[in-house]
C-alpha cells in the first residue's frame, strides 16, 4: 500500500509548509539527541504554526520524508492520507498532477519520536478535515504503538497523542470505551515518572468522568493520584478548572472559587472558549457565595454574547427578585442546560432568597414577616409561615443579623457595626497582599535562566582584574589629591 | 459482562456477613481493580481486614485484591507485602506491570535488607521473609536461563549471594570472561571492604576450579587479599614448570611489582624458597645494564629448546597445556640443569620482586628516551627575577620534575653559580631536587649524594640545609625500595640533632621504608617528635605516617594524642596527615578514627580527618565519603578544611575520572577562593594525564582567577590533566603553554601564580616526557606509592620541600618487552595511528628576537647552532670542572655517547622529521603527509591514551605472553624462533655518576637536532654584474 501511495503524482506543495514540517522533524530529532524538552516543545508550537495550512498533499509529502519506505507505520498511516487524498481528487480536477520528489527518505531507522509525531500530525490533519472516524482510528493506533515504547523523550509528544486521541473519542461520543485504556495509561506514566504525561492523563480521565457527570469518581481519582509539581501551564489551567468543578458539586464555594479563578486567570489569552467557559462557573460559583461579581466580568470583550444569560441572572440575583430570577432561568435554560449548570441555577434561588432578605434587613429596622412575603414574592399558601421559616434559617446561616419576634410577626434587625472597628479590613488587605506575593512567586518560579549564562561573567576576569587595577589607582589618585588639599 | 460504571455495589457486598457474598465481591473486584480502584481504595481497609481474618478461607485472593489497590495508590511498599501475602496468586511469570514493578520492588528490597543484615552484628539479624528470597531466587534463575549472566552476576553481587554469584559465573558459558567482569565489578561497585574480600576469594577459587587457571588473575586477586604465601607458592610453581610457565612467573612479578605494595612484595620475595648458590650476582649484571654481547646471547638461545608454534593463539593456556605434556614427555632433560635453571629463574624473579630488575630498566628507559626541552628551562630562568627567591627555587623544582628519574642534571651542573643563589632552605629543596632527578639510582645513588652528606664525623664543613636536603634526596631515590639505605639514614638520624637534618632524615626514612612499618625506626622517629620541635616534628609526623601507611596500626591513636598535646602547628599538621596516611586504604575500618578527627576542635585536625577520608576511601569513589567530603566542603568554618575537602574528592574520585568535573563543577564557582582552589587540584589529582575536555574547560577559567593562588592551583592542575597530552589531540594545550609562558614573562603577575607556572611546566614536561601520573595500576588497582605521593604533595602549600613527592606518582609510559632472560630483545611493533597523535610535544624554537629578516631559518638555526657549540663547549668545560670538584664520582664514558645518538635516530627518525617540519615550515613548500602509523621498536614510550593502538606484527619473531593485557609496562616476550641468535638492544646506562658523560651526550642530542634545522643552500643563481 505504501508503494502505492509513492508513485501517486503529487500536487505542488507550498514550499512554506514543508520546509517548515521538515524544520519540526528536524528539532525533534535535535531534541531528542540532545535530551532537550525545550526543544520539543517548540517543535509543536512550530506545527500549530503551520496547522490551518495543511493539505493533503504536505501531509503525504511529509511522510515520506520522515518515514522510510516500507515501514510499519508508514504502512499504516498511508491508507488515512490516501483516502482523503482521492476524495479531494474527486472534488479538485484542476490540481496540476507534477511528478517528482516521491522518493522515500533514505533513512533506514527512525526515530520513535519522528514515527509519533507522524501519527499526531496525522490525527490532528483528520480532525481539521471532520474525518472522526478515521481519526478515532490512528489515534487508537498511535496510542497502541506508544505503548509498546518506553523513552523519555517522547513524553512530550506522547501527552499530545493522548489529549488527540481523546479528544477524537469525545467528538465522536465514545469516551467511556476508553477511560480502561487511559487509567492503565496513567499508571503507566506513573510508574516511569513520566510527569507530563501523568498531567495530562490525569486531566483527561477528569474529564472523562465529568463528561457523565461522575463527580465522585473523578474526585476520589483525584485525591488518590500522586501529583507533583505542574509542569504544563495549559494542563495546570484544565486541572484547576475541573477540580473547580468538582469542589462545586462538593459544596466546597471557597474552594472552588479559588481554583475558577487561578483556572482563568492562568488561561492563555487565545483560549477563549475555556475562559468564558471558567468565567460562567466562576460567576455562578460566586453568585453561590453571596457575592456578587463586578459588571465588567460579563464586559469582556469577545464573551460578551456568551455571558448574557449570566448577567441576567447575576441582575436577579443582586436585586433579590425570585420572580426576576425563574423568568431568566426559564429563559436561558438550554444554555444553563448546555453547560451542566442547571442544578447549580436550582441551588441558587435560596441565594436569591436570601440576598432580597438581607436587603430587606439593611432597609428597614424593623419589619412585618407579611411584608417580608410579600416583597420576597413568596405565592404559595402560607406565606407568612413561610416567610418566618426562611427569616429564621438565614438568620442560623448569619445570612443576616437578626431576630425574630414570633409573638408580634414581625423582624428586628440589630445595628450594624463599624465595619472598619473589627479585623474585616485588615484581613481583606492581607488576603490581597498573600495574593500578590503569591503572583510574584510563580513568576518568578517560572522563569526560565539558560544554562551556564553565568558563565560568561566568569570569562572576562581578566578584565575585571584590570578594571580593579584601575579603580585602585583612581582611589590613588583621588587620596593624593586628598592630600593635597590639606 | 455487562459494563459496570461503579463498584459500589460489589464494595457493599463485602460488608455481608455471609463468606460467598464477600467472595463473589472479591473476585469481581479483582477483575475491575484496574478500572476502579480510585473507589476501592476508599474501602481498603474492609479487604485489609478480610486478609487478616483468620477463618475466610480465601484471604490470599483479599492480599492480591489490596495489593493492587495499593500498587495503583504508589504505596509500593504495602503493595509488596500484600503480595508476598498472596503466595501463589501472586504470579511472577506474569507480563503486567504490576508484576514487573513489583518484582523490581521485591529484588530491590531485598537488596537493601540483605545489606542491612549484612552490616549489622550477627545478633540484630532478621530473618528474610522466605517468600521474598523465593521471589529473587526465581528471578535470579530466570535470567541465568535466559543467558544474561552479566545481570545475574551483577544482582548477586548486590544481594551478597554468594552462593548465587558462583552459580552463575559455573552456569556461563565463558567462565573466564564472566570472572573478569565480576573481578572489575568487585573493584568498582562492591563498596564494602570485608564483602569485597569475600568475593575475591570466591573468584580465586573459580579460577583455581578452571581448566586453565588464570594466574595472572588470580594473583591479582590474591594481593587484593594480602596473601602473599599463596602468591609465593604459584610463583614457586610455575618457576618448577616449563619456560613460558617461567616466563609467566616473571609477568605476575612485573604486574604485582607495579601495584607497588612494598611490603606484600617483600613478605613474597621472603616466602619464596631460599637460592642455593649465591647466584645474586646475575640479576645485578642486568640492573647494571652492562652491554651485552653477542656471544652471551648466543649461549642463551642454545639453552633454550624447542619454541610453541602455535602463533594464532590468542592465550597461552592452551598451549601451557600442550607444552606440559611435551615436557613430561622429555625426559631426557638432565636434572642437574634444571636444578640450576630453577634456581636462576628464581633469582630473577627475586630481582623482580624486590625491584631491582623494574627499577632499574625503568632508569634506563627514562635516560636513553629522556626529550626534555633544556631551552624552556632556559627561558624560565631568564625571565626570572634574581631577587624573587620562589621564583627561584620553583625553578629548581620545575628542573628536578622535568628530569625526574632520568639522572640528567646537565641544567643544574651548567648553572652553578645561579644555583648557589639558594640558601637555607630553597638549598635543602635544591640539593633534594638531585634525588628526584636521580630517582631510581640505587647503586650510584650513595655515591652521588656523596659530597652534601653529614660526614660521619659530624662536624663537616656543609650547612645543614644541604646535607638535609641530601638525606631527603637519598629517600627520594631510594622511595618505596629503602632496603640498602634504611640503615644508613637511621643513622644519620640518631647522629644529629640539628633540626633540619632531622627534618631531612625523617622524610628520607619515611620515604624509603614506605609502608614497612618497621618498629625500630618508627620508635627513632617517634623520639624526634617527642624532642617537641617544629621542624622537625613536622617531618616526624609525616615520616611515621609514611611508615605505617595502610597498616590502620594503634599508633594512630597515640599520634593523635600528641596531636593534642604539642602546641606547634606545624607538628599538629604533620601529624595530622600522618594519621591519614596510617588509614590509607582501610575504608569503614577508619570511620571511627575519621569521625574522631573531622569533630575535633582543632582545625587542623579537622583538616586531617579530610586527608583521612581521602586516604581511606581512595579510588573506590565511595558515595557516602563523598557526601561527607561535600558536606564540609561547604559547610565548616575554616577555610583550610574546606579547601582540603573538595581537594580529597580528587582522590576518591580517582578511580572514575570522568564524574569528578561534573561533581566539583559548583565548587569551583564558589564564591570561596579556597573551595575554588581544592576544586581545580581535584580535578587536577583524579583526571592527571587524561586529558578529559570537560576537566578543562573546568580548569580554563580558574587559570585566569582572580585570586593568585586559584590561578596557581588552576595551573598545577592543568598541567597535570594535559601531562602527556599532544597538540593533535588536544589544541588547548598549545594554548596553555603560551599561557604559562605569558605568565613567567609577565612582570606584573603576581608571584604565586607565576610559581604555579613555572611549577606547571616542570610537570607538564615531567620525566623527559616519558611519565604520566598514575594512581592507579594498569589492572585497576590502587599505587599505594603513588597516592601517598600525591597526597603529601597536596601539602606544598605549606612546606614547598614537599613538591617532590609528586615524583612518586610519576610512572614512565614505556613498553618493555623482554624475554626469558629478563633483557630486551630487538623487537619492532606498530603503533597504527599518526605519530603527531602521541608524540613528543615539539621542541621550543629559540627565541627569535632578532628582526624578521627574509630567511629567518637560516640565520636563527646558525647563530643557534654557534651558540649551541658555545654551550657545549661551556657546558664540557664545566662538567669537567664538576667531576674535578666530586672526586671519583664519576667517570666519563664515551661509549654511552655513541649509543645515545644511534638510539635516537632508529627510534625517532619520524618524530624528527616532523620537529624540523614545524620549525622549517616557512621555506618547505610541499606539505609532508603524515603517516597513518609508526614502528615502535623495543622499549618504547606507548602512552597510556595509545594502547589501545598498539599492534604485534604477525611476522614478527616475538610475542607478548599475553595479548589481552595492555601493551605497556613489562611486558615477557614469547620467543617463536629460539634457535636463533638473539639480538639485544644495545643499552645505554647512566653508568657514570651523571657527570661529565650525561651533560655531554645530551648537549650532544641538542646539537643533532638543530643540524637537522639546517636550511638548504641557495638556489644557483647568474652572477650579473
Amino acid at each position: 500500500m505504501g508503494q502505492d501511495v509513492e508513485k501517486r503524482p503529487v500536487e505542488v506543495v507550498p514550499p512554506s509548509v514543508l520546509s517548515q514540517l521538515k524544520g519540526v522533524i528536524a528539532s525533534i530529532e535535535k531534541g531528542v539527541l540532545n535530551k532537550e524538552m525545550r526543544l520539543m516543545a517548540r517543535a509543536n508550537r512550530q506545527m500549530f504554526a503551520v496547522r490551518r495550512q495543511l493539505k493533503t498533499s504536505t501531509v503525504s509529502a511529509i511522510m515520506k520524508h520522515a518515514l522510510p519506505a516500507g515501514s510499519d507505520a508508514l504502512a499504516r498511516l498511508s491508507p488515512f492520507v490516501a483516502a482523503l487524498e482521492k476524495s479531494e481528487k474527486d472534488m479538485d480536477v484542476d490540481s496540476p498532477a507534477i511528478t517528482g520528489q516521491s522518493h522515500g527518505s533514505q533513512k533506514q531507522s527512525v526515530l520513535p519520536e519522528v514515527e509519533i509525531f507522524c501519527y499526531l500530525l496525522v490525527t490532528i490533519f483528520l480532525i481539521d478535515q471532520k474525518k472522526l472516524k478515521e481519526a478515532k482510528a490512528c489515534s487508537t493506533a498511535a496510542v497502541k504503538r506508544l505503548q509498546q515504547l518506553n523513552r523519555r523523550t517522547l513524553d512530550f509528544l506522547a501527552a499530545r497523542v493522548f489529549y488527540y486521541y481523546s479528544y477524537s473519542h469525545e467528538i465522536t461520543d465514545s469516551l467511556a470505551d476508553i477511560r480502561g485504556t487511559l487509567l492503565a495509561l496513567h499508571q503507566t506514566a506513573t510508574l516511569r515518572h513520566d510527569e507530563l504525561g501523568q498531567e495530562t492523563l490525569l486531566n483527561l480521565l477528569l474529564r472523562n468522568y465529568l463528561h457523565y457527570n461522575l463527580y465522585d469518581h473523578a474526585e476520589k481519582l483525584r485525591s488518590k493520584t500522586q501529583r507533583s509539581d505542574s509542569h504544563s501551564n495549559q494542563q495546570l489551567c484544565r486541572y484547576l478548572f475541573y477540580l473547580g468543578k468538582i469542589r462545586t458539586i462538593q459544596l466546597e464555594y471557597t474552594d472552588a472559587k479559588e481554583c475558577l479563578l487561578q483556572a482563568g486567570r492562568k488561561a492563555p489569552a487565545s483560549a477563549r472558549g475555556f475562559r468564558i467557559q471558567c468565567t460562567k462557573w466562576a460567576v455562578i460559583v460566586r453568585l453561590l457565595l453571596g457575592e456578587i461579581p463586578e459588571r465588567t466580568t460579563f464586559m469582556q470583550p469577545g464573551m460578551r454574547k456568551a455571558l448574557r444569560p449570566y448577567f441576567e441572572l447575576t441582575n436577579a440575583v443582586r436585586i433579590g427578585d425570585l420572580e426576576l430570577f425563574r423568568h431568566v432561568a426559564e429563559k436561558s435554560s438550554s444554555v444553563f442546560t448546555a453547560d451542566k449548570c442547571h442544578n447549580l441555577i436550582v441551588r441558587l434561588r435560596h441565594n436569591v432568597i436570601r440576598t432580597g432578605l438581607r436587603n430587606i434587613s439593611i432597609a428597614y429596622s424593623r419589619i412585618s414577616l407579611t411584608d417580608v412575603a410579600k416583597k420576597l414574592h413568596l405565592d404559595s399558601a402560607t406565606p407568612v409561615d413561610d416567610a418566618e421559616s426562611i427569616v429564621t434559617k438565614a438568620i442560623r446561616d448569619g445570612g443576616i443579623d437578626a431576630s425574630v419576634d414570633h409573638s408580634n410577626g414581625w423582624m428586628q434587625s440589630k445595628e450594624t457595626g463599624d465595619v472598619y472597628s473589627t479585623q474585616e479590613p485588615q484581613q481583606a488587605f492581607h488576603s490581597r497582599i498573600a495574593f500578590c506575593l503569591n503572583i510574584h512567586n510563580e513568576a518568578v518560579q517560572a522563569l526560565r535562566f539558560p544554562p551556564d549564562a553565568h558563565k560568561k561573567e566568569l570569562e572576562s576576569a581578566e578584565k575585571r582584574r584590570e578594571r580593579q587595577q584601575q579603580e585602585q589607582e583612581l582611589a590613588k589618585h583621588i587620596a593624593e589629591e586628598d592630600d593635597d588639599e590639606f | 459482562m455487562t459494563v459496570v460504571s461503579t463498584a459500589s455495589g460489589l464494595l457493599a457486598m463485602l460488608q455481608e456477613s455471609h463468606p460467598t457474598l464477600k467472595l463473589h465481591a472479591l473476585k469481581n473486584l479483582n477483575v475491575l481493580v484496574d478500572n476502579f480502584w480510585p473507589e476501592i481504595s476508599t474501602n481498603i481497609s474492609a479487604i485489609e481486614s478480610l486478609y487478616e481474618d483468620d477463618t475466610f478461607y480465601e484471604r490470599q485472593l483479599a492480599a492480591l485484591v489490596a495489593s493492587k489497590v495499593f500498587y495503583y495508590l504508589g504505596e509500593l511498599n504495602d503493595s509488596l507485602t500484600y503480595a508476598l501475602g498472596a503466595g501463589p496468586l501472586f504470579d511472577v511469570s506474569e507480563d503486567t506491570e504490576y508484576v514487573q514493578t513489583l518484582v523490581t520492588k521485591c529484588v530491590d528490597e531485598y537488596i537493601l535488607l540483605s545489606v542491612k543484615a549484612a552490616e549489622s552484628n550477627e545478633s540484630e539479624k532478621t530473618a528474610l521473609d522466605p517468600r521474598l528470597v523465593a521471589i529473587v531466587e526465581r528471578m535470579l534463575d530466570k535470567c541465568m536461563q535466559d543467558g544474561k549472566f552479566q545481570q545475574a552476576v551483577g544482582v548477586a553481587l548486590e544481594c551478597r549471594r554468594l552462593d548465587k554469584l558462583e552459580e552463575s559465573i559455573i552456569r556461563s558459558e565463558n567462565a573466564s570472561a564472566m570472572l573478569s567482569y565480576c573481578l572489575r565489578l568487585s573493584q568498582t561497585f562492591v563498596s564494602r571492604r570485608e564483602f569485597r574480600h569475600e568475593v575475591l576469594r570466591l573468584l580465586v577459587k573459580s579460577y583455581q576450579g578452571l581448566q586453565q587457571p588464570d594466574y595472572l588473575s588470580i594473583c591479582q586477586c590474591l594481593m587484593f587479599l594480602d596473601e602473599p604465601a599463596d602468591v609465593a607458592a604459584i610463583l614457586d610453581k610455575l618457576l618448577k614448570g616449563d619456560k613460558s610457565e617461567a616466563l609467566l612467573a616473571y609477568q605476575i612479578a612485573f604486574d604485582l611489582f607495579e601495584n607497588e605494595y612494598q611490603k606484600f612484595l617483600l613478605n613474597v620475595r621472603d616466602l619464596l624458597p631460599e637460592s642455593t648458590s649465591a647466584s645474586s650476582s646475575a640479576p645485578l649484571s642486568v640492573t647494571n645494564g652492562g652491554l651485552i654481547q653477542g656471544t652471551r646471547g648466543n649461549g642463551i638461545s642454545a639453552m633454550t629448546d624447542g619454541g610453541p608454534t602455535a602463533m594464532d593463539s590468542d592465550l597461552t593456556e592452551p598451549l601451557l597445556g600442550s607444552y606440559a605434556a611435551e615436557e613430561s614427555a622429555d625426559v631426557s632433560a638432565p636434572p642437574v640443569e634444571e636444578r640450576t635453571s630453577y634456581t636462576e629463574r628464581l633469582t630473577k624473579l627475586k630481582g623482580i620482586l624486590s625491584g631491582e630488575t623494574p627499577i632499574s630498566l625503568t632508569l634506563q628507559f627514562l635516560y636513553s628516551h629522556n626529550r626534555s626541552d633544556l631551552l624552556i628551562l632556559k627561558t624560565i630562568k631568564q625571565s626570572v627575577e634574581m631577587r624573587n627567591s620562589v621564583c627561584h627555587s620553583a625553578t629548581i623544582y620545575s628542573n628536578a620534575l622535568m628530569h625526574a628519574g632520568t639522572t640528567v642534571d646537565t641544567f643544574l651542573r651548567e648553572n652553578l653559580d645561579w644555583l648557589k643563589r639558594a640558601t637555607n632552605w630553597a638549598k635543602f629543596s635544591a640539593t633534594a631536587g638531585l634525588g628526584v632527578i636521580h630517582r631510581g639510582h640505587h647503586q650510584q645513588g650513595r655515591s652521588l649524594m656523596a659530597p652534601y652528606l653529614p660526614q660521619n664525623g659530624g662536624t663537616g664543613g656543609g650547612s645543614p640545609y644541604s646535607e638535609g636536603g641530601a638525606l631527603y634526596a637519598l629517600g627520594l631515590i631510594h622511595a618505596n625500595h629503602g632496603e640498602g639505605i634504611k640503615q644508613f639514614l637511621l643513622e644519620s638520624l640518631r647522629n644529629t640533632s640539628n633540626e633540619v637534618i632531622q627534618h631531612g632524615a625523617c622524610l628520607g626514612l619515611g620515604l624509603a621504608a614506605l609502608g614497612t612499618a618497621d618498629e625500630e625506626i618508627y620508635e627513632d622517629v617517634k623520639n624526634v617528635l617527642y624532642t617537641d620541635s617544629a621542624v622537625a616534628g613536622e617531618a616526624a609526623g609525616i615520616a611515621m605516617g609514611l611508615l605505617m601507611v595502610g597498616t590502620a596500626s594503634e599508633k594512630a591513636t597515640e599520634m593523635l594524642a600528641y596531636a593534642h598535646d604539642t602546641q606547634h602547628e606545624k607538628i599538629i599538621r604533620g601529624l595530622a596527615l600522618g594519621i591519614a596516611l596510617v588509614v590509607y586504604g582501610r575504608e569503614e575500618e577508619a570511620d571511627t578514627l575519621i569521625e574522631q578527627m573531622t569533630r575535633d576542635q582543632d582545625p587542623i585536625l579537622r583538616y586531617g580527618g579530610m586527608y583521612a577520608l581521602a586516604m581511606a576511601y581512595r579510588g573506590t569513589a565511595n558515595n557516602s565519603a563523598i557526601r561527607r567530603l561535600l558536606h564540609f566542603a561547604v559547610s565548616d568554618v575554616s577555610d583550610d578544611v574546606r579547601r582540603t575537602a573538595v581537594l580529597a574528592l580528587g582522590f576518591v574520585l580517582c578511580s572514575e575520572p570522568e564524574q569528578t568535573p561534573r561533581i566539583v563543577s559548583l565548587l569551583s564557582e564558589s564564591y570561596n577562593a579556597h573551595v575554588r582552589y581544592g576544586a581545580a587540584m581535584a580535578v587536577g589529582i583524579s583526571c592527571a594525564g587524561s586529558g578529559s575536555s570537560e576537566a578543562i574547560s573546568l580548569l580554563e577559567p580558574l587559570t585566569s582567577d582572580a585570586v593568585d593562588f586559584v590561578r596557581q592551583g588552576a595551573l598545577i592542575a592543568m598541567a597535570m590533566v594535559l601531562l602527556q597530552t599532544t597538540e593533535a589531540r588536544e589544541p588547548r594545550v598549545a594554548t596553555f603553554r603560551r599561557q604559562l609562558e605569558k605568565i613567567i614573562n609577565d612582570k606584573h603577575e603576581e608571584t604565586m601564580s607565576k610559581m604555579g607556572a613555572i611549577l606547571a611546566q616542570g610537570i607538564l614536561d615531567a620525566g623527559g616526557r616519558n611519565v604520566a601520573i598514575m594512581l592507579q595500576s594498569r589492572t585497576g588497582h590502587d599505587r599505594v606509592t603513588a597516592v601517598v605521593g600525591m597526597a603529601v604533595f597536596s601539602q606544598f602549600w605549606y612546606w614547598y620541600p614537599l613538591i617532590y613527592f609528586i615524583s612518586l606518582s610519576f610512572a614512565p609510559t614505556a613498553f618493555i618487552g623482554l624475554n626469558e632472560e629478563l633483557r630486551m630483545p630487538k623487537f619492532n611493533f606498530v603503533s597504527e595511528t599518526k605519530p603527531s597523535l602521541f608524540g613528543y610535544p615539539p621542541s621550543v624554537a629559540p627565541p627569535a628576537a632578532t628582526s624578521a629578516v627574509k630567511l629567518p631559518t637560516a640565520v636563527l638555526s646558525t647563530s643557534n647552532r654557534a651558540k649551541v657549540r658555545g654551550a657545549k663547549r661551556e657546558a664540557e668545560a664545566k662538567a669537567s670542572k664538576a667531576t674535578g670538584h666530586e672526586a671519583g664520582a664519576g667517570s666519563s664514558s664515551s661509549k654511552a655517547e655513541g649509543l645515545v645518538d644511534g638510539d635516537k635516530d632508529s627510534t625517532h627518525a619520524a618524530k624528527d622529521e616532523n620537529a624540523m617540519d614545524v620549525d622549517g615550515g616557512t621555506q618547505k613548500k610541499a606539505v609532508v603527509v603524515e603517516p597513518s602509523s609508526e614502528v615502535l621498536s623495543n622499549p618504547a614510550r606507548v602512552v597510556p591514551a595509545q594502547e589501545k593502538f598498539i599492534k604485534f606484527r604477525e611476522d614478527s619473531r616475538y610475542a607478548p605472553l599475553k595479548l589481552k593485557r595492555a601493551p605497556s609496562g613489562f611486558v615477557m616476550l614469547r620467543d617463536l624462533t629460539p634457535s636463533e641468535p638473539v639480538e639485544l638492544v644495545s643499552t645505554d646506562t647512566p653508568l657514570s655518576a651523571g657527570g661529565a658523560g650525561t651533560a655531554h651526550a645530551n648537549t650532544n642530542a641538542t646539537a643533532i637536532a638543530v643540524e637537522d634545522n639546517e636550511p638548504p643552500p641557495p638556489e644557483p643563481f647568474e652572477y650579473v654584474p
